[in-house]
């Protein structure tokens, strides 16, 4: 049971350098990165296996906003469909998400097939998985995880 | 791969967090492909520099004891690096006597109540279901 690894690091490495420049682009949309966004980011290409070096060049598209066309254009379906989910959990990571990073999930979406509906069921899916996340606190008594709550 | 608060502790800390995933992922004396991605993504959540990452690595070959992993690790780490062990031990299917033990004794250097670590599994369990269900809900929608 691969539960937390999946296809993702299965994709070339083109469409994973792809994948993770998207979710760059989601995680810069609003104008700001914290720090919780920079770690689910730097988590998420971690586990994609993105080689090393081609994360420090990715990293610079967090200055370049304005790449989505360029990235949507010839991508394949099913990496703009990794990157929706893993683009809701990087946009969801400052506690809510930001009209500028749904307006970019959107603009994925509609490229992936994707119905508002079905995005939709993407959100309802992270918000499962923070509240998921939080009962950890409780076995574990992690006094700061408490601050961490999805709006 | 959810927001954690990890990134607040001390980068020695955050450092020795990981040099104890680093010693779990080589309990069992093999790494498996999902472990070696469960470790990448822990490391990358860590925020730690790119030589610091490096040497993780090194030390996936090299695993230092686990006395030396305890030794840096506070309170909050060890309480993050013993959850984050086991989901790495989970994360190829199952937990092995000798990563239960393991896991028993980080939990036992923390002072931690006798069924945390199958409080946590319980927990892990949970965590595992949600992501079939993300991984389900993206085979439903490649289906349509």
């Amino acid at each position: 049971m691969d539960m937390f690894c999946d296809d993702v690091a299965n994709l070339d490495a083109s469409e994973r350098s792809r994948y993770a420049d998207l979710l760059v682009l989601i995680a810069a949309a609003d104008g700001e990165l914290v720090r919780e966004e920079i770690q689910v980011l730097e988590g998420l290409m971690g586990r994609a296996m993105v080689h090393p070096e081609a994360r420090t060049s990715i990293r610079k598209g967090l200055h370049d906003t304005h790449r989505l066309t360029n990235l949507l254009k010839n991508a394949e379906v099913q990496t703009l469909r990794f990157v929706l989910r893993d683009g809701a959990l990087l946009a969801a990571a400052d506690g809510d998400y930001d009209k500028r990073e749904v307006r970019i999930l959107k603009q994925i979406a509609k490229k992936a097939e994707i119905s508002n509906d079905e995005l939709k069921q993407i959100f309802d899916w992270v918000s499962n998985g923070w509240e998921w996340h939080q009962t950890a606190s409780s076995v574990l008594n992690l006094s700061a995880s408490k601050q961490n709550t999805l709006e | 791969m959810l927001p954690d608060t990890l990134h607040k502790l001390p980068r020695d800390e955050r450092f020795a967090y990981a040099r104890l995933l680093a010693y779990m992922a080589r309990v069992d004396n093999e790494i498996t492909v999902d472990e070696l991605a469960m470790f990448e993504q822990r490391i990358g959540t860590a925020l730690l520099s790119p030589n610091q990452r490096d040497e993780l690595r090194l030390a996936l070959k090299n695993p230092p004891s686990l006395e030396e992993c305890l030794e840096g690790l506070g309170p909050e780490s060890g309480r993050l690096a013993l959850r984050d062990a086991l989901l790495m031990a989970t994360a190829d299917g199952s937990i092995d006597g000798d990563e239960f033990d393991v896991l028993q004794e980080i939990a036992d250097h923390l002072g931690l109540a006798e069924n945390a670590v199958n409080e946590l599994i319980d927990w892990a369990k949970i965590g595992y279901r949600w992501m079939e269900d993300g991984i389900e809900l993206l085979n439903k929608l490649q289906q349509g």
